[in-house]
C-alpha cells in the first residue's frame, strides 16, 4: 500500500464538524500523507451556548435548567455537580434518600451514556448493527427516567437541596426489570462487540496512552484507568453515599482501545450492581431539604470546587459566589476538555484516518463540554 | 479539626516553610485554598507538583472581580495520593492582565490558557498558541467578562422574534391601575 | 481456534431479525406517556391570580404576561395571564414549582410542527382548554420551592397577658423579619387591596436584603403612620397574598411594623425635605388617621396645618378605641412627634361646635379636612338597656384609654362581633372581670380579625355563639342577668351570609354585673348648622365625596369612618392622602 501514493505529499483533511464519531460537533484539520496523520489540530466553537456567561446573569435556581444541557449524553452529572457545589457553599444538607436517589439517576445515567459510547465505538469500526441495538436499549432507560423526572434526555431532577419528585410507585420493580434485562442482553452484546474478532483487531494495541505520561497529560476517567490507574473519583473522593456502597474500582493496563473498551463494559456492570445496591439499601424519608424562595436566594460569599466520576471522567464544577443572587462564575471542567484537544492532538501523528474518530471514541470526546 | 485534617496541616506547614506569603487556608478535608502572589505562580506550581507530587492539573479558572480592578486565576491542582485539591489563587491587574504561562508544567494548561485569553482577555507569557479557540471572528471586549453585557449584545446584534410585544409588567400593570407612584430612592441618592 | 469463534459470533445477532423494535412498532402503537411527562402548560384560568412569578422564573424569557379579554384585574387579581412561547419554552417547569396557586402545570402533550413562528405562542387553559385532562406535571405539596409557613410571631402567653396591658405581639427580631420576607415572591398583588396602595413589595424585598432603612424610606412614601398600621392594621393586603392561597400570607404587617421599630426617630432615616411655605392654610377637624395623614402631607407640601381634636391626645380611634395591649401609647407618641417635627400643628380638647363653632373655622381656613371619625355607639334597642351598668364599648374602652378607671364588676357580657367587641372583652379580663362574649352567628362569621378573636380565648374569654340577646333584667335599678336564647343558621337563599333565626323555647339566663355593648358606631354631625347640613351633602351617615375626597362645600374635604365603609385605619389614611391632592388642586389650581 505505501508503494502507491507518494509519501511526501502532505494533504489537509477536515475530518468533521458534524459528529466525526456521533459524540457531537467539532472539527479536526488532519495533515495527512497517505493515510497517515502527521498532525492535527481541533477546531471547537459548533455548540458554544456561552452557558457559563449566561449562568452568570441567571438566579441560582435559574442554573439548574441550564446545566444539564453541558453534556447530551449524560445531563446528569452536572445537575449534580451544581448542586452539590451550592451545598456546600452554603452548608445545606441533603437528606439520605435523596443522595441515593442521585447515585441511582447517576448511575442510569452513566449506562445511557455506556450505551451510547458503545454504539459509537461498534459504529466507527463499522459494525452498525451495535448503535442500532445499543441506542434501542438505551430507550429502557430513558423511558426509566421519563417516568421518574418527567423529561427523557434533560431530566433537571437534581437540585440544590435534594431531588425534585421521590420515587414513583413501583419504580424498584422496573428498574430492576430493565437492569435485568440488560444483563441478559449485555451477553450479546460481547459476543457481537467485545469477542468479536475484527474489533480486536481494530482495538488492540490502537491509540495507545504512555501509562507514565497519563497522569501529567490530564487523562481521567475510563481513559486514565484503561492504562492500569485504578483512580475513581467516586473512590478517591467519595461524593452521595458511593462510600457505602460495595465495589471495586476496575482497571486495566494496556493503554489502547481494547482496555479503554474493557473497563467501560465493566464498569457497566458494576453500575448494574449498584443500581441494585442502592434499591435496596434506600432508606425511606424526605427526598428533598427546602432553602429559601429563588426569587431571593443569595449564597454567602464563597467558592467551590465538587467533581464526579461521569462515563468520561473526573467532572468537575467550580462555582463562586460572591453573596448576591447570582452566581459570580461557574467554570465546568469536563473531562473531554483535555481528551479532545491536547490529548487528542498529541496522539493523532502516525495515527491512520480510518483509527481517528475510532480514537476520539474511546477516549470518550464530547465538544459539548469543551465549549459550554 | 485535628486528626481529620493533618495532612491537610502539615501539607500547609511544608508549603509555608518555602512560600512565606503563601496564605493557606484548609477549607475542609482534601480541599485547600492558598493565595498567592502572581509572580511566584511558576515556582509555587513546579514546588507542588514535583516535590509535593500534585500530579494532577484539574483546571485553570479565571474570576473577574471587576470591582477590585482584578482578574482571580485559579488553578486547581490535584494529588492523587494524598487526595487533595488545592486550589491556587493569583490576583492579576485588570487593566494589563498578564500571566506566565505554566505550560512546561503540563501539556493541557495550554489549553486552558489559551480559552481564558480568548474569553477574559488575559496574555499568558510564554504561551506560542494564544490562537483562537471558540469564537471566531470576535471583535467585541472578551465575553467572559463581566462589563459584557449578553443582553445588551443580544439587542444590538439580533433581532427579536414579533408576536410578543402585548406583554406587560405584573408590578406595573398594578401601580398604573391603582394610581400608585413608586418612589425611586436608589437614584435619587445618586 | 478463538479467531474463528470471534468471526462466527457476530451471526448469531441474525436470531434478532425478527425481533419486535423497542423503539418504533408497525403498526404504530401509542407509547403511554409518563404521569409525570412534561410538555405543553396548562392553567387554571380561575384559579390563576396573574401574579406573574412564571414569568419571573423562567430562564428562558419563555413566559409573557398578557391581558386577555373577558378577565379583569380586581382585588389580588392583576387580570394578566401567561402566555408561554414554546419555541423558548425548555419544558424544566420552574414556573410549575414557583406557581403560588398551583393553577399551572404541565400536560403530556407534546407534538406541536409548524413553520409559523405565531402558532408556537400558547395561552395555557385559553388556548387549550381541552388539556386539562392531560395534566400531568403538577406542584407538589410537599416538596416546593416556595415556603408557604410563617414565620412564627412571638407573643406573651395568655395567663401572663391578663396581668396587665403591656403589648401581646413581640415583633419580629431582624432575622426573624429576614426570613419572613424572603418568603415573599414580589408579585404586588397586595398593592392591589391596599387602601392606601403601599409600597408592599419594595419595602418587603429591602427587609429582605436587610436594608431596614430603605424599607422605612418605602413606608413612609405614602403613610405616615405604618407603625400604627404595623399593629392594628386590617392587613387586607394579606388577605389576598398570593402566598395564602397554598399556604400562610406574608406577615406583611408584622413586617412594616418591625421596619417602623428600628428607628426610635424616623426623621433621620427620612430627612423629610419640607416644601418653603405657600402660604395656604388648612384646617382639619378630628386628630384621627384620615386627619394626621393629610396633615402629614399638606405640611410637608407647605401648607400650615392645624389639627383640632377633641380628646386629650391625637390618634381619634386609634388612641381611643384600641386597647393598649395592641397599640401601645408610646408609639403612637412616637407618631406625632414626628409630625409636629414637621410642622403639623395640633390643638387637643378642642371640640368643634362646642369650644370653637364650625364657621369660625371655615371662616379661618383656606381649606378644611374633617376626619371626624364615628364615635357615637349604636344601641341594641334592648329592654332594661338604660339599666345601671349597662355601657357601651365604645365608651369603655376610651375612658379605660384616657386613663380613667371603670368599674365592671366581676361577671361581663360583650354583646357583639367585631373588633371592638373583641378589644372590650380583653379589656374588661384585663382588670379583672370574667367574660362571656354573645353572637348572633357562628365564630367564623365574626367580623372580628382571627388572631384577636383567637388571642381573647387564650385569654380565657368564653364566646358564647349563635346566642340572641332578649332582654336585659335589673334590680333595684342595676342589670341583673342578661336572657338569651339560641338561634339556628338559615341559609340565604340570595347567597348572603346565613342568617340567625331564633329557636323558640330555647332560652338561658346569665348573671351579670355590667353589659357592654359593640354592635357598631355613627357619626357625630350636631357641630353642623341647620344650614350646614342643607349645603353639606349626607348619606346614610356618610359625607358624600368626590374622587378627591371634596364635599359638596367645595373648600371641605373629608375623610375617614365617616366617608368610607370600609371604617378602618388604612382606608383613612388613604383618604387622607387622597384628600391632600385635591386640597392641592383646590387651592393651588
Amino acid at each position: 500500500m505505501s508503494g502507491i501514493i507518494k509519501q511526501e505529499k502532505e494533504t489537509t483533511l477536515y475530518l468533521g464538524p458534524q459528529h466525526p464519531g456521533i459524540t457531537g460537533n467539532m472539527m479536526i484539520e488532519l495533515k495527512v500523507t497517505g493515510d497517515t496523520v502527521q498532525r492535527g489540530k481541533t477546531h471547537v466553537g459548533y455548540l458554544h451556548r456561552g452557558f457559563e456567561k449566561l449562568m452568570e446573569e441567571r438566579l441560582w435556581m435559574q442554573c439548574f435548567p441550564i446545566v444539564c444541557r453541558i453534556c447530551v449524553p449524560e445531563p446528569d452529572p452536572n445537575e449534580e455537580n451544581l448542586a452539590r457545589a451550592i451545598e456546600e457553599i452554603e452548608g445545606r444538607e441533603v437528606p439520605e434518600r435523596a443522595q441515593y436517589i442521585r447515585v441511582l439517576v447517576l448511575e442510569l445515567s452513566r449506562l445511557t451514556a455506556y450505551l451510547l459510547w458503545m454504539g459509537g465505538q461498534a459504529g466507527s469500526a463499522g459494525l452498525y448493527t451495535m448503535p442500532q441495538w445499543t441506542v434501542g436499549d438505551r430507550d429502557y432507560i430513558l423511558d426509566l427516567f421519563e417516568e421518574l423526572t418527567g423529561g427523557r434526555v434533560y431530566h433537571m431532577y437534581i437540585w440544590a437541596g435534594g431531588v425534585r419528585r421521590d420515587l414513583p410507585e413501583g419504580f424498584k420493580g422496573r428498574v430492576l426489570k430493565v437492569m435485568d434485562y440488560l444483563e441478559e442482553r449485555l451477553l450479546e452484546y460481547d459476543r457481537l462487540l467485545f469477542e468479536n474478532a475484527i474489533f480486536q483487531k481494530r482495538a488492540i494495541g490502537v491509540g495507545v496512552i504512555d501509562k507514565e505520561k497519563a497522569m501529567e497529560w490530564g487523562v481521567v476517567g475510563p481513559p486514565l484507568r484503561g492504562c492500569g490507574i485504578a483512580h475513581d473519583v467516586r473512590r478517591d473522593e467519595p461524593y452521595e453515599v458511593y462510600d457505602k456502597l460495595e465495589w471495586e474500582v476496575i482497571s486495566k493496563d494496556g493503554g489502547d482501545v481494547c482496555s479503554r473498551a474493557y473497563v467501560r463494559r465493566k464498569e457497566i456492570d458494576q453500575s448494574i450492581s449498584m443500581v441494585r445496591q442502592v434499591l435496596d439499601k434506600m432508606p425511606s424519608g424526605p427526598v428533598y431539604n427546602p432553602g429559601p424562595n429563588p426569587l431571593k436566594w443569595k449564597l454567602p460569599v464563597g467558592d467551590s470546587y465538587v467533581r464526579t466520576e461521569s462515563a468520561r471522567g473526573e467532572f468537575g464544577y467550580y462555582v463562586v459566589s460572591d453573596g448576591s443572587l447570582r452566581p459570580r462564575r461557574v467554570h465546568v471542567r469536563g473531562p473531554a476538555y483535555v481528551h479532545g484537544v491536547s490529548l487528542l492532538e498529541r496522539m493523532l501523528p502516525g495515527m491512520n484516518i480510518a483509527d481517528v474518530s475510532f480514537i476520539m471514541n474511546s477516549l470518550g470526546t464530547c465538544p459539548p463540554e469543551i465549549e459550554r | 479539626m485535628s486528626d481529620e485534617l493533618k495532612q491537610e496541616q502539615e501539607i500547609a506547614r511544608i508549603i509555608h516553610t518555602t512560600f512565606k506569603t503563601a496564605e493557606v487556608d484548609i477549607k475542609r478535608a482534601g480541599r485547600l485554598s492558598i493565595k498567592l502572589r502572581s509572580d511566584l505562580l511558576p515556582p509555587f506550581i513546579s514546588y507542588l507538583r514535583d516535590y509535593l507530587q500534585f500530579k494532577h492539573l484539574v483546571l485553570i479558572s479565571c474570576v473577574d472581580w471587576i470591582e477590585d480592578n482584578e482578574f482571580e486565576l485559579v488553578y486547581h491542582v490535584y494529588s492523587y495520593e494524598k487526595k487533595i485539591h488545592v486550589m491556587i489563587k493569583v490576583r492579576i491587574d485588570r487593566e494589563n492582565p498578564k500571566m506566565q504561562t505554566i505550560l512546561p508544567f503540563w501539556d493541557h494548561a495550554g489549553t486552558y490558557e489559551r480559552e481564558i485569553h480568548e474569553m477574559n482577555g488575559v496574555f499568558f507569557e510564554g504561551n506560542p498558541d494564544l490562537g483562537e479557540f471558540i469564537l471566531e471572528d470576535w471583535d467585541n471586549i472578551p465575553p467572559m467578562r463581566r462589563d459584557f453585557n449578553t443582553v445588551k449584545y443580544v439587542n444590538e446584534v439580533y433581532e427579536w422574534r414579533k408576536g410578543r410585544e402585548d406583554k406587560q409588567d405584573v408590578r406595573e400593570t398594578i401601580s398604573k391601575e391603582y394610581g400608585e407612584i413608586i418612589p425611586d430612592f436608589d437614584s435619587e441618592e445618586k | 481456534m478463538g479467531k474463528i469463534k470471534g468471526t462466527l459470533l457476530p451471526f448469531s445477532a441474525l436470531k434478532y431479525l425478527g425481533k419486535k423494535p423497542h423503539t418504533v412498532r408497525y403498526p404504530l402503537e401509542t407509547k403511554k406517556i409518563a404521569d409525570r411527562y412534561r410538555g405543553f402548560h396548562y392553567n387554571d384560568i380561575d384559579e390563576c391570580i396573574g401574579c406573574g412569578t412564571c414569568s419571573t422564573i423562567c430562564q428562558n424569557d419563555a413566559i409573557d404576561m398578557i391581558k386577555i379579554d373577558g378577565i379583569e384585574s380586581k382585588k389580588g387579581d392583576s387580570g394578566l395571564r401567561p402566555r408561554v412561547d414554546n419555541g423558548r419554552c425548555c419544558w424544566c417547569a420552574l414556573c410549575i414549582e414557583m406557581c403560588p396557586t398551583g393553577s399551572l402545570s404541565l400536560t403530556d402533550k407534546f407534538i406541536l410542527t409548524s413553520s409559523n413562528p405565531d402558532d408556537y405562542l400558547l395561552v395555557p387553559g385559553v388556548d387549550n382548554p381541552e388539556a386539562k385532562d392531560n395534566i400531568s406535571f403538577v406542584k407538589d405539596n410537599d416538596i416546593t420551592l416556595l415556603n408557604f409557613n410563617r414565620v412564627p410571631m412571638r407573643e406573651l402567653e395568655g395567663s401572663e397577658r391578663i396581668k396587665s396591658f403591656a403589648e401581646v405581639v413581640l415583633g419580629y427580631v431582624q432575622e426573624e423579619a429576614r426570613q419572613e420576607a424572603i418568603r415573599c415572591i414580589d408579585c404586588a398583588l397586595c398593592v392591589t387591596a391596599c387602601p392606601a396602595h403601599m409600597h408592599i413589595p419594595e419595602y418587603i424585598a429591602a427587609i429582605a436584603d436587610a436594608d431596614d432603612k430603605l424599607a422605612l424610606k418605602y413606608i413612609y412614601d405614602n403613610n405616615p403612620l405604618p407603625e400604627m398600621c404595623g399593629k392594628v392594621c386590617t392587613r387586607q393586603c394579606e388577605t389576598v397574598c398570593a402566598m395564602a392561597h397554598k399556604g400562610d400570607a406574608i406577615a406583611i404587617r408584622w413586617l412594616k411594623r418591625y421596619a417602623t421599630e428600628q428607628f426610635p426617630d424616623p426623621s433621620i432615616v427620612l430627612e423629610p425635605k419640607i416644601s418653603d411655605p405657600n402660604g395656604k392654610t388648612v384646617g382639619i377637624i378630628g386628630g384621627g388617621p384620615a386627619g394626621l395623614s393629610a396633615g402629614y402631607f399638606l405640611a410637608l407640601r407647605g401648607f400650615d396645618v392645624t389639627i383640632y381634636e377633641a380628646l386629650p391626645k391625637m390618634g381619634g380611634m386609634t388612641f381611643a378605641g384600641i386597647p393598649k395591649y395592641r397599640f401601645p401609647e408610646d408609639s403612637l407618641d412616637k407618631q406625632i412627634d414626628y409630625m409636629k417635627k414637621i410642622g403639623v400643628k395640633m390643638i387637643n380638647n378642642i371640640r368643634v361646635g362646642k369650644d370653637i363653632s364650625f364657621a369660625e373655622i371655615k371662616e379661618k381656613y383656606n381649606a378644611i379636612f374633617m376626619g371626624i371619625g364615628f364615635h357615637v355607639p349604636y344601641t341594641i334597642g334592648l329592654d332594661g338597656e338604660n339599666l345601671n351598668g349597662s355601657i357601651q364599648a365604645i365608651d369603655f374602652l376610651r375612658e379605660i384609654n384616657i386613663g380613667n378607671k371603670v368599674d365592671v364588676g366581676k361577671k361581663v357580657v360583650v354583646i357583639g362581633g367585631g373588633n371592638v367587641a373583641i378589644d372590650a372583652a380583653r379589656v374588661a379580663r384585663r382588670i379583672g372581670a370574667k367574660v362571656t362574649i354573645l353572637y348572633r352567628r357562628r365564630v367564623e362569621d365574626m367580623p372580628a380579625d382571627w388572631e384577636e378573636i383567637e388571642g381573647a380565648e387564650d385569654e380565657g374569654v368564653n364566646i358564647i355563639t349563635q346566642g340572641i340577646p332578649l332582654e336585659i333584667i335589673g334590680k333595684n335599678g342595676k342589670v341583673k342577668t342578661i336572657k338569651y336564647g339560641m338561634a339556628e343558621m338559615i341559609p340565604d337563599p340570595k347567597g348572603g351570609r346565613p342568617r340567625p333565626k331564633l329557636i323558640e323555647g330555647d332560652e338561658h339566663i346569665l348573671e351579670v354585673d355590667t353589659i357592654i355593648g359593640a354592635i357598631g358606631q355613627e357619626a357625630d354631625y350636631s357641630f353642623l348648622t341647620e344650614e350646614d347640613t342643607k349645603e353639606l351633602e349626607i348619606e346614610r351617615g356618610r359625607v358624600v365625596v368626590n374622587e378627591f375626597k371634596q364635599t359638596s362645600m367645595k373648600n371641605v374635604f373629608a375623610g375617614g369612618d365617616n366617608v368610607n365603609r370600609t371604617m378602618d385605619a388604612i382606608s383613612a389614611i388613604a383618604d387622607g392622602v387622597k384628600a391632600v391632592e385635591g386640597i392641592e388642586k383646590f387651592l393651588l389650581g
